[in-house]
């Protein structure tokens, strides 16, 4: 009998204690997220400060040098407000009870805020929005004679600059990447590669050349060279991103649209495009972005003070060996960060999207 | 309404097989003829190019009598649901009822009257308002019916509507669909692989194979009379027993058995046996039981027998005969089919009783 049951295969286990495992799972999974949520915290500050310090700076730094005790005393009042906010967050169920304790955790901040740090803001630096003589007062006339245009100049150089790249790339991408993603044609798979190889080619190595095509052609120093060897740049790899959205796409519904009595045309307009709409958007925003933030080939090739953009701008405001304003400069920069961080939050749902790449019905 | 013609109609694509190699066919007005085959025999090709979408390699296809090969697909006023309705997700249900009406000279009031009314007629008048995602499988296939019946068209494809329904509203749009296609007298074509879908909602069925029309007819005809080894094994639920054998003079010998035959034929023959054909009755051939399924109101068994593994049907909810029960299986003769192994094609061949 002993030997019989030695053997048998479905010897029922004890029964086990569900309660400890239910007790390991839940101590598993609280580790795992507070290591997680330490991680990314850690990681986040080299990326948040620099902004945030850039921000400090802009709006309290007055001629004549920087300092940082106004970055720590905010930071002494915000990072505690934080870190509490993100456990009432993590441990509060309810979400009405999270909401008034970020709002109580925001007015007790925002009144520690302007109790210590109130009276040192000041917006003296952003002095560059209105008046473009602001440089002679730092420098010596001699040094600076008239030479910085106004910071509009460069503000509308810089928009007319991204947003004709952002059409130039939206529409060429767009039917770029329709054809080849739906006509079979001699060489398609070798036109394919051909953008990819593009794509990785370093541009930068193609900057003397450039240079030179763009003196010979007389598009040298103008906004419409600069824009259109930066669309050149680019567009290899936003047909390819506009053929994989178009590629999601089914079949049948062009078809179908052809058979009720769509042309090809109609049928794209009507029915595709529609369907592309967070790939085009995604599209939009990074051709915007990449233009606004463009600075080798800009400085390169645009050379009169007149047809600098918005970052010529902060180099030059920058640039400057006798000591420089950090104030303006950091004013300046937040100026210049504000139009693609607006773009970024209003777009922001759509970008995230863009790495899926797919069609929901 | 229109009455289709199809003439030695071919499509090739480039490096590969024809995908329809020559398929004759006339549509009658306002008939409704299903098209029959498997996955890869050249339907849905010829669909397409019914459509207008695929340009047809050689062959010629006319409505009513007039030759249409060079005509766009917008200008063929041809209807068709797909198997995936493709109804366009950016629209509202009336928006899509109403797309194929954008390109005529219509009033949008007067458009959308019609629109409505389809909507009506398919029953989907309650939905106008929501986009394609918020509607379930069935509705959407409403919707895509009523899309393609707008503007009136000469001709309604269908292609395999009914594949992604679940059983039970198949059903329902099995005699939707048949009655939309009465109330409106549309010549409609239907491509299925489902045999049940084709004969139950066809007058004539349609059945293609490697690219050809292996047979057309009432869907009585194919299953009683079919041309081909084909055409029998792919009509019929559960399938035809199938057995190689072999003619010689009066006596065709499959596997054991010997059967005499009342007209003389000789070579390598194909015999089939419909499972619903056979009997357990006196005097009939010796057969082993391995296997009872019941299936309902009926049930199906396998048998070892002289002829070889062989099914049949027997009504009834209770399986009567259990595994390893011996029983004697019999066939009337004229249920039996001879196929000739070579050509595939049906002989004239009776068996003698």
């Amino acid at each position: 009998m002993a030997t019989e049951h030695s053997i048998a295969v479905g010897t029922p286990a004890a029964r086990p204690d569900w309660q400890a495992l239910a007790r390991r799972t839940w101590r598993t999974r609280f580790t795992g997220q507070s290591a997680l949520l330490a991680f990314l915290v850690v990681v986040s500050v080299p990326i948040i400060l620099p902004y945030f310090w850039m921000v400090v700076i802009a709006f309290t730094a007055r001629t004549g040098g920087v300092g940082s005790d106004v970055l720590w005393t905010a930071c002494a009042v915000i990072v505690p407000a934080v870190l509490v906010y993100s456990l009432v967050h993590m441990s509060v169920a309810s979400s009405r009870l999270r909401l008034a304790t970020g709002l109580i955790l925001l007015a007790i901040t925002g009144t520690l805020l302007v109790a210590l740090v109130g009276e040192r803001l000041h917006l003296n630096n952003f002095r560059f929005l209105w008046r473009a003589d602001f440089v002679e007062e730092l420098r010596s006339k001699a040094t600076s004679g008239a030479q910085f245009p106004s910071v509009w100049r460069a503000f509308f150089n810089s928009l007319a600059l991204a947003v004709s790249q952002t059409v130039i790339i939206l529409t060429v991408a767009s039917l770029a990447g329709y054809y080849i993603s739906r006509f079979a044609f001699r060489g398609r798979n070798a036109f394919l590669q051909g953008l990819l190889v593009l794509h990785a080619f370093p541009a930068m190595t193609l900057i003397i050349p450039i240079f030179l095509m763009l003196y010979w052609i007389g598009l040298l120093d103008t906004i419409i060279g600069v824009m259109l060897v930066l669309a050149a740049i680019e567009l290899p790899f936003y047909v390819f991103v506009m053929k994989g959205f178009f590629d999601g796409v089914p079949w049948d519904i062009e078809m179908s649209a052809m058979t009720d009595g769509a042309t090809r045309r109609q049928a794209f307009r009507l029915v595709v495009l529609p369907q592309v709409r967070v790939g085009l958007i995604a599209v939009a925003v990074f051709a915007f972005i990449r233009a606004w933030e463009e600075y080798i080939f800009v400085r390169t090739f645009l050379i009169e003070n007149t047809n600098w953009v918005m970052s010529l701008y902060l180099f030059w405001v920058a640039d400057d060996v006798m000591g420089v304003d950090y104030g303006i400069v950091a004013a300046v920069a937040v100026f210049y960060v504000l139009p693609s961080l607006l773009l970024y939050v209003f777009c922001q749902k759509y970008l995230t999207q863009m790495t899926i790449g797919g069609i929901k019905g | 309404m229109a009455r289709v013609e199809l003439k030695n109609l071919r499509k090739e694509w480039l490096g590969a097989t024809a995908a329809v190699a020559g398929v004759d066919l006339a549509i009658e007005d306002g008939a409704f003829v299903a098209v029959l085959g498997p996955s890869g025999c050249g339907k849905t090709t010829t669909l397409m190019m019914l459509a207008g979408i695929y340009q047809p390699t050689s062959g010629e296809i006319t409505f009513d009598g007039a030759r249409v090969n060079d005509v766009e697909a917008r200008g063929r006023n041809v209807g068709i649901v797909f198997q995936s309705y493709a109804l366009y997700p950016n629209m509202s249900v009336l928006d899509n009822i109403m797309f194929p009406l954008r390109f005529k000279a219509i009033e949008r009031a007067d458009a959308e009257r019609r629109a409505r009314e389809i909507a009506a007629l398919v029953r989907v008048d309650v939905l106008l308002d929501r986009r394609p995602s918020q509607l379930s499988g069935g509705q959407q296939q409403r919707v895509a019916l009523a899309r393609a019946l707008v503007k009136r068209p000469h001709l309604l494809l269908l292609d395999e509507p009914l594949s992604n329904l679940d059983a039970g509203l198949r059903l329902t749009m099995r005699t939707e669909i048949r009655r939309i296609q009465r109330e409106l007298g549309v010549t409609t074509i239907l491509v299925t692989h489902d045999q049940i879908e084709a004969t139950t909602m066809a007058d004539r069925v349609v059945v293609m194979n490697g690219g050809r029309v292996e047979q057309e007819g009432a869907a009585e005809d194919l299953y009683e009379r079919p041309d081909t080894l084909f055409v029998a094994s792919f009509i019929g639920s559960p399938p035809i027993n199938l057995f190689d054998g072999a003619a010689d003079g009066s006596v065709l010998s499959v596997h054991e058995a010997r059967i005499p035959l009342a007209v003389s034929a000789s070579g390598p023959i194909v015999l089939g046996l419909r499972p619903e054909s056979l009997q357990v009755g006196e005097g009939g051939t010796p057969a082993r039981v391995t296997a009872a399924e019941p299936m309902g109101r009926e049930v199906l068994y396998t048998a070892d027998s002289a002829f070889g593994v062989i099914r049949f049907l027997e009504a009834g909810a209770e399986p009567r005969h259990r595994e390893g029960d011996n029983v004697p299986l019999g066939f009337a003769p004229e249920s039996a089919l001879v196929f000739d192994k070579a050509s595939g094609r049906r002989l004239d061949v009776r068996i003698a009783a």
